[in-house]
């Protein structure tokens, strides 16, 4: 059975290809289009998921779209009622959104591939969220949290995913939130009131937490209560997006909390306006964590289980993450590496098979790569064409020999092996590395390459078997740490040379990497733990500020052209910047 | 007429004679030190469009010498980018609170017009840079003139302005290599281009604004009563936590 999954027109699209039940491949339209976040239904991704696979359109045997667009309509219509007559900006772009396109996905589906009405499916969004987490999991029985912005009503999911002896797998949702009461929300609207884009600048908040205290904290726990059966309930007259479309908080919010930040001002940490941003990011960043902390732990004595699936996007929070795998009382935590939106395309064509056509589960792959492969040799040809210093590496142990070395030596290297990764992290397939020793060189990729805020940190990548060494890991942490999904502290001994990747408050992202998931990647950190007794890299994704990662050579080619990568390594093919200066291997042991 | 190309062959930049004329209006617009700070901010952002267009089009030439002179361009407006944001935020720090930006009537530059870079020839590319860059550097001398007032943003101007003339030059030259006998062709189905693309853009916000009027006036008119019933029902809701909706089909929307 084929099944064809298509997440789209809100933020990330994506598409999925299920045949037999396994994944077979996943790519965000962004990749592609080469346009940021890009929403847009995602035909190229479609185009290159079924070229992939071998298939014609006709060949599916059902496209599932992963939300259910009438409940939305319902949602953004009833919201545009019941604010009457605050809504009355926001209602003619939302309708001119939903009847100029959004709605009518069952004749977009049929129109663009050609399959029969019949054979397009819809999912519930926080339904696909849970499939993603649930059934890409190495787990048969999990308790299942999703949280996000908003679906078509619920805005967070609490329930159960269970696979029976016989393959049958079951996703039972007991309860949800519903719009307006959203976290996702919560924590957007504070993206935006600091100035950060929303749905891109959540993560620049949780790196800008750690930088403040959570003085604000009573104002955040009157912002967002809980009701008697523990739901945060927010307090509406601090916002505006469920009313109108100028901006997500109300005058309210900024009276309280003090003029939002000018997106077009710089952070000065040092004075008492940047603190005061970095305290609101804080605060809301440990209301946040304290209610996803006792969601989950409640959660867990409901349901007795050992394993707790997160998905939506507030599954991208590593801070929470982690806390909840720390205090909450599960054993596991796993966190697909696209909780969010993209991730729905392969959760929505999951659930269709195991829950629609009743196939039995089989187990997914246990890697995030499921998109386009990297081909070495259009970098040879481009770099032949330009004349830049080539060498096709005689075999992987030379390649992995001369990268090190490099790495070794204080160069940015912009690394490109086998598929694309699915979801939002490069996790060594698309990566800069770089060596994480000092803070010059976080700088250094600050100001040449990321062009970005000096408060944000970047992350470490270290072999599974050790990540102990280097990082204070709970029971359970090293899986969180697999897709990147978990902040947790650098052991203090460390922190001095691993500068690069600690955060301000001793912690690092950090990823762990199992050599049958990425064996090149992996291979490349021993190497370089053989040639500096640190086996630890800085690994940050391969793009510029702006832009979505590369995916094909010659778009990390050109990344590197115009940015301060010193060496590109794109399958067996090293490409180097004409040296300047010949430098000594750093010193870090 | 010069020669294309011959390797001295050079454009200067010159305004058109429709933002001579407004240079009155122009003056306006860049005299408020707020509005000044946000429109440079802009085109920071705008260069920085720019060089991710200018990059894909680097990406999907086959023409090796074409990718090295779109890579230098690209490189270019990475750094107009980062002057113009730079001088922008400077000015910010010790500015009012934001004013109307005036963008309608001062649009300054317009990167590459919404050009999707991946279905063009590089003939059509060409032609279409050479037409923004060359309007780009135009408005850019004007600007210089406007700006007597703040040296430092002149500077900036007049640094970027050198730029965009070997902009100017490069495609025209490579122009001419790649389109033989036909570039005056090109130029003038680029230019009607951007002709069509205005009055897509006008077009499209007349019936915004149209549709926008539409729709709400239903809102006013027909949403009232409605909007009554949908309060009622919001108020009998109960808070906290809602069932999640039993198993639905997978082949209903709804």
């Amino acid at each position: 059975m084929r099944i064809l999954g298509i997440s789209a027109h809100y933020h990330d699209s994506a598409a999925a290809l299920v045949v037999d039940g396994v994944p077979v491949c996943a790519v965000q339209e962004e990749r592609l289009s080469r346009s940021k976040n890009d929403a847009s239904f995602p035909l190229a991704a479609i185009g290159w998921c079924l070229e992939h696979g071998g298939l014609e359109p006709g060949d599916l045997d059902a496209v599932v779209f992963y939300e259910k667009p009438m409940l939305k309509f319902d949602r953004i219509l009833t919201m545009a009622l019941r604010e009457f007559p605050a809504s009355w900006g926001s209602f003619p772009r939302a309708m001119k959104n939903s009847l100029g396109g959004k709605l009518w996905v069952k004749g977009l589906i049929t129109s663009q591939l050609g399959v029969p009405g019949k054979r397009v499916l819809f999912s519930e969004h926080h339904q696909s969220h849970a499939a993603a987490a649930f059934l890409t999991a190495p787990t048969r029985r999990a308790a299942i949290l999703t949280a996000d912005g908003v679906g078509e009503w619920a805005t967070l999911s609490l329930g159960r995913g269970s696979i029976s002896e016989s393959g049958d797998a079951k996703i039972e949702l007991f309860r949800e939130l519903r719009f307006p009461h959203s976290l996702g929300m919560l924590y957007s609207t504070f993206t935006a009131y600091l100035g950060f884009k929303v749905n891109e600048g959540e993560y620049k908040v949780m790196g800008l937490a750690s930088y403040g205290s959570p003085a604000f904290e009573p104002l955040m726990r009157k912002i967002v209560r809980r009701a008697a059966d523990g739901a945060p309930v927010l307090d509406l007259s601090y916002f505006e997006y469920h009313r109108g479309a100028r901006r997500s908080f109300s005058d309210r919010l900024a009276a309280e909390l003090g003029p939002p930040r000018d997106p077009d001002a710089a952070i000065d940490l040092a004075t008492p306006e940047g603190k005061r941003y970095a305290d609101i990011a804080a605060s809301v960043q440990r209301v946040l964590e304290d209610i996803l902390v006792d969601l989950a732990r409640s959660l867990r004595e409901e349901t007795g289980l050992d394993d707790l699936c997160l998905g939506g996007g507030v599954a991208l929070n590593g801070c929470a993450n982690a806390r909840i795998l720390r205090e909450s009382g599960f054993r596991n935590v796993y966190v697909p590496s696209a909780p969010g939106d993209a991730g729905c395309a392969m959760g929505a064509a999951l659930a269709a098979d195991r829950l629609h056509f009743k196939r039995p589960h089989v187990e997914a792959p246990d890697h995030p790569y499921w998109g386009p492969p990297i081909d070495g040799a259009q970098l040879t040809r481009i770099a032949r064409e330009d004349g830049l210093e080539l060498a096709e590496t005689a075999g992987e142990a030379e390649l992995l020999d001369r990268v090190s070395l490099e790495l070794a030596r204080g160069r940015i290297v912009g690394w490109m092996q086998g598929r694309t990764e699915f979801g939002p992290r490069a996790l060594g397939n698309r990566s800069i590395l770089a060596a994480p020793h000092s803070a010059a060189m976080r700088d250094r990729l600050n100001r040449g390459i990321k062009y970005r805020e000096q408060f944000r940190p970047f992350a470490p990548a270290v072999p599974l078997s050790k990540a102990d060494r280097f990082f204070e890991l709970p029971p359970g942490g090293a899986r969180l740490g697999r897709f990147m999904s978990g902040v947790f502290p650098v052991r203090p001994e460390w922190r001095d040379r691993l500068a690069a990747v600690t955060h301000v408050d001793g912690t690092a992202r950090v990823q762990t990497v199992d050599p049958e998931a990425a064996p090149r990647f992996h291979a490349l950190l021993e190497a370089y733990g053989a040639r500096t007794g640190i086996p630890v890299l800085l690994n940050t994704s391969f793009n510029l500020a702006g832009e979505p990662i590369v995916n094909r050579a010659v778009e990390g080619y050109t990344t590197f052209r115009r940015s301060g990568i010193d060496v590109l390594v794109a399958g067996e093919t090293v490409v180097e910047k004409p040296r300047t200066r010949e430098l000594a291997p750093e010193a870090v042991a | 007429m010069a020669d294309v190309s011959h390797g001295t062959f050079h454009m200067r930049a010159s305004p058109s004679a429709v933002d001579v004329l407004l240079t009155p209006v122009h003056r306006w617009v860049w005299s408020d030190l707020d509005r000044r700070a946000r429109k440079l901010l802009t085109f920071g952002q705008t260069e920085e469009d720019g060089a991710r267009d200018i990059s894909r089009a680097a990406e999907r030439t086959a023409d090796p010498a074409l990718r090295i002179l779109y890579l230098r361009h690209a490189a270019d407006e990475q750094r107009h980018a980062v002057l113009f944001r730079k001088r922008g935020r400077e000015i910010l720090d010790s500015s009012r609170p934001p004013v109307f930006e005036a963008n309608w009537l001062a649009p300054g530059e317009r990167g590459l017009d919404g050009l999707d870079v991946g279905s063009e020839s590089d003939q059509d590319l060409l032609a279409f840079l050479h037409l923004s860059e060359k309007a780009a550097a135009g408005r850019f001398v004007l600007y210089e003139e406007v700006l007597a007032v703040d040296p430092q943003t002149r500077a900036v101007f007049a640094r970027i302005l050198k730029d965009e003339e070997n902009h100017m030059t490069y495609t025209r030259r490579e122009l001419a290599r790649l389109a033989q006998r036909r570039e005056g062709w090109r130029l003038w189905r680029a230019r009607a281009g951007r002709l069509w693309n205005a009055y897509l853009r006008v077009a499209s916000a007349i019936a915004s604004v149209f549709g926008t009027a539409m729709l709400a006036l239903q809102y006013f008119l027909i949403l009232p009563a409605f909007a009554a019933l949908a309060k009622r029902s919001a108020r009998r809701e109960r808070e906290g936590f809602a069932a999640s909706r039993a198993e639905t089909a997978f082949g209903g929307q709804y």
